[in-house]
């Protein structure tokens, strides 16, 4: 079976330090992946090696059965990205940075189509021609979940996207994940946030010092028995 | 392909929005405005002053025929009557100032000793020097380049620090389409000012269309895009707008002001030139020395040089025009090695300065415009030339007059020689100098290129 994201022996390296110890990860369509940690474990390392922005020292990252290094440009017409703070042109409106970035990605839309992507995401319609440095956390994060929707992107990785949102902007923004998860995108998301990774995740990963010590199906606990988990992992 | 002209299409909304920038650029537009007000002011101020010119020379005519309503000995004629040797600017000149402001344009000649008279107006006024010339050259060869670092110096910086660079980075685009884009988009607006206000300042100075506009404009182009590969390789280094700002700054502080000062000492010290003053007052002693020298011996050498008036009246009386004309004329015999040396080391000194400017891009390019514009040092060396053979003229006009004794009536003032001299362009020079330019356009885009290559993008 084609993983729509996969991790085999992949390894990062930082001067003297091991950031990802060999790796090994296979995500399927539509299935939801959380990956929880503390700062320094190797989350973030693992999405940027995924993304491509880093090297790996050995092993490969794959994204739809091509490997990152190797098809670079091409990988990125699968995979959507919402980082932990969503930053967009800050002169431009709504619009037009959806605009953008879906050209770029190979999706023109007309404006219709355009605002269809971002009250779909949760942002108010008058909000879409005002411009993006007039915006709220929580409106850019749902700018950049239309920019991945209307790219219409295989895979979707996410940086702690709901940290410094509310409870109702982050609960929304688990809503769209599910709906999107339904339509079988693979998300990726690494989070500190237990209570969420619970809600939405399909399994849960658990990273330390760069290496995944445990990876947990959600549907059998509940968030109190991951949060002891997770707490005994890291006391350990 | 396409994704490079969107990427354009947004740098024009980002740019559109941008108070900072469309100042910058409005400034830089009024400032090339401003220099194209100058220099034709400038050289339009010369030539009424030129044309004024040949309005003393007629108002002096007329006082001498006043003064000898009979005809005149010629000596008296050489001596109260004077002309001008005058240095017109060529229609280019507006553009580029060059030397035209520190060198004279036009010598006040009577026929007397050459030497001192072409150096009469050698003094000029500092304060004006230290200014310099705010033309259309200056704006281009020194302003631009703070434009173009003003538009660049974030041009990727600007991306993380804002935090729009990751998410650019995961759509199907490589690092060097976006800076591409984005210098590209710049060097749109650039260029398009640098071409506006060089066929502004062609138009408004009537320049003679020839194949000045080809060069010109491709020099203008080639020096932006000099300074748009330096901050295309500068934006590579991937660090913050800040290192890249002083970065910037520094390459420009560094081309435009330390390498040309330290070239100026170099050259100083390699080629000095002997003063211009030494060698009038050498001529100024030999000169007024003639007055104690015995006739015979004045008179004997200065038919050694022109035996054709060896078989004029040998010379009895205490004064006569032509033994005093005589010693004028060994006089500027005595300094003619020093007035050579003088001349060649002028040259000597722009022909290491032309070897050497290829440490400094604007310092080649500023020679290229005053090439261009025929308002280098070649020219004015030309010039003092031209005036040269113009006072030989005078002389072979009026030793006739003095050595036959033939008296000057007033119809041969109508054959008194008349100067003129137009700067021409040196379009060899140029040419060499645009092709150190590209050279140096080549080099360091592909420092830039390699860099790129390289170095992995980063995003943080």
């Amino acid at each position: 079976m084609e993983f729509a994201l996969e991790a085999r022996q992949l390894k990062k390296e930082y001067q003297d330090k091991l950031a990802l110890k060999g790796l090994n990860l296979q995500i399927k369509p539509g299935e939801i992946f959380c990956l929880l940690g503390q700062n320094g474990a190797g989350k973030s390392t693992t999405i940027n090696l995924f993304l491509g922005f880093i090297t790996p020292t050995s092993g490969a990252a794959y994204i739809n059965g091509l490997e990152v290094a190797d098809h670079l440009l091409k990988v990125k017409e699968y995979l959507a990205y919402i980082p932990e703070n969503v930053m967009l042109y800050p002169n431009l409106t709504g619009l037009e940075n959806l605009a953008l970035f879906s050209s770029l990605a190979g999706f023109e839309y007309d404006k219709e189509q355009l605002l269809f992507y971002l009250i779909e995401a949760g942002l108010p319609a008058e909000a879409a021609s005002r411009k993006v440095g007039t915006y709220s956390k929580g409106m850019r994060q749902k700018v950049g979940i239309a920019i991945a929707v209307a790219k219409h992107a295989k895979v979707l990785l996410l940086d702690e996207p709901t940290s410094g949102l509310d409870p109702k902007a982050s609960n929304e923004f688990s809503d769209l994940l599910l709906k999107l998860s339904s339509q079988g995108t693979a998300i990726f998301m690494a989070t500190h946030d237990i209570f969420r990774a619970k809600e939405v995740g399909t399994r849960v990963g658990i990273m330390r010092e760069g290496e995944l010590v445990d990876v947990l199906g959600t549907a059998a606990l509940d968030a109190n028995e991951l949060e002891k988990l997770y707490l005994n992992y890291m006391h350990n | 392909m396409k994704k490079f002209w969107i990427l354009i299409k947004y740098e024009w909304l980002n740019f559109r929005a941008d108070k900072g920038l469309l100042i910058l650029v409005t400034l830089t537009l009024l400032a090339g405005l401003y220099g194209i007000y100058y220099g034709t002011t400038e050289v339009e101020r010369q030539r009424q002053n030129l044309a004024g010119l040949q309005k003393l020379t007629e108002h002096n005519v007329e006082e001498m025929k006043a003064k000898y309503p009979a005809g005149a000995d010629a000596g008296d004629i050489g001596y109260y009557h004077s002309t001008f040797a005058v240095h017109h600017p060529d229609s280019w000149a507006a553009l580029a100032l060059g030397q035209r402001d520190v060198n004279p344009y036009y010598i006040k000649l009577r026929l007397l000793n050459l030497q001192s008279q072409l150096y009469d107006t050698e003094n000029i006024n500092p304060q004006k020097v230290l200014a310099g010339n705010f033309d259309l050259s200056f704006v281009l060869v020194y302003l631009f380049p703070l434009l173009i670092i003003g538009l660049c110096f974030n041009i990727l910086s600007v991306e993380k620090e804002q935090g729009t660079l990751p998410l650019l980075l995961s759509q199907p685009i490589s690092l060097p389409l976006i800076v591409g884009a984005k210098l590209t988009f710049r060097m749109l607006v650039v260029l398009s000012l640098g071409l506006l206000l060089s066929i502004i300042a062609m138009l408004w100075g009537n320049v003679v269309p020839d194949g000045r506009v080809a060069l010109w404009l491709g020099v203008v182009v080639l020096y932006c895009l000099f300074w748009f590969a330096v901050a295309f390789l500068v934006a590579g280094l991937q660090k913050n707008s800040a290192f890249n700002a002083v970065t910037l700054l520094g390459v420009w502080l560094l081309l435009t002001i330390v390498v040309p000062a330290l070239l100026n000492v170099y050259v100083s010290i390699k080629q000095p030139v002997p003063q211009a003053l030494a060698l009038t007052i050498k001529q100024r002693e030999v000169v007024h020395g003639g007055w104690d020298k015995p006739k015979e011996e004045t008179m004997e050498k200065f038919f050694a040089l022109y035996p054709q008036w060896q078989d004029t009246a040998q010379i009895k009386e205490r004064f006569v025009w032509r033994w005093y004309y005589a010693f004028h004329h060994l006089g500027d015999v005595a300094v003619a090695d020093l007035a050579s040396q003088y001349k060649q080391s002028l040259l000597n000194r722009h022909e290491l300065v032309q070897r050497l400017n290829v440490l400094s891009v604007p310092v080649n390019v500023q020679g290229i415009f005053n090439a261009l514009a025929g308002t280098d040092l070649p020219s004015y060396v030309q010039f003092l030339q031209s005036a040269t053979r113009y006072h030989d003229a005078l002389r072979a006009f009026y030793y006739p007059f003095l050595f036959r004794q033939i008296t000057f009536h007033h119809a041969d003032f109508e054959q008194e020689p008349k100067h003129h001299f137009a700067s021409s362009p040196d379009v060899a020079s140029a040419t060499a100098g645009v092709v150190k330019l590209f050279i140096s356009v080549l080099v360091v885009f592909g420092a830039g290129l390699l860099l790129y290559r390289w170095k992995v993008a980063s995003v943080k």
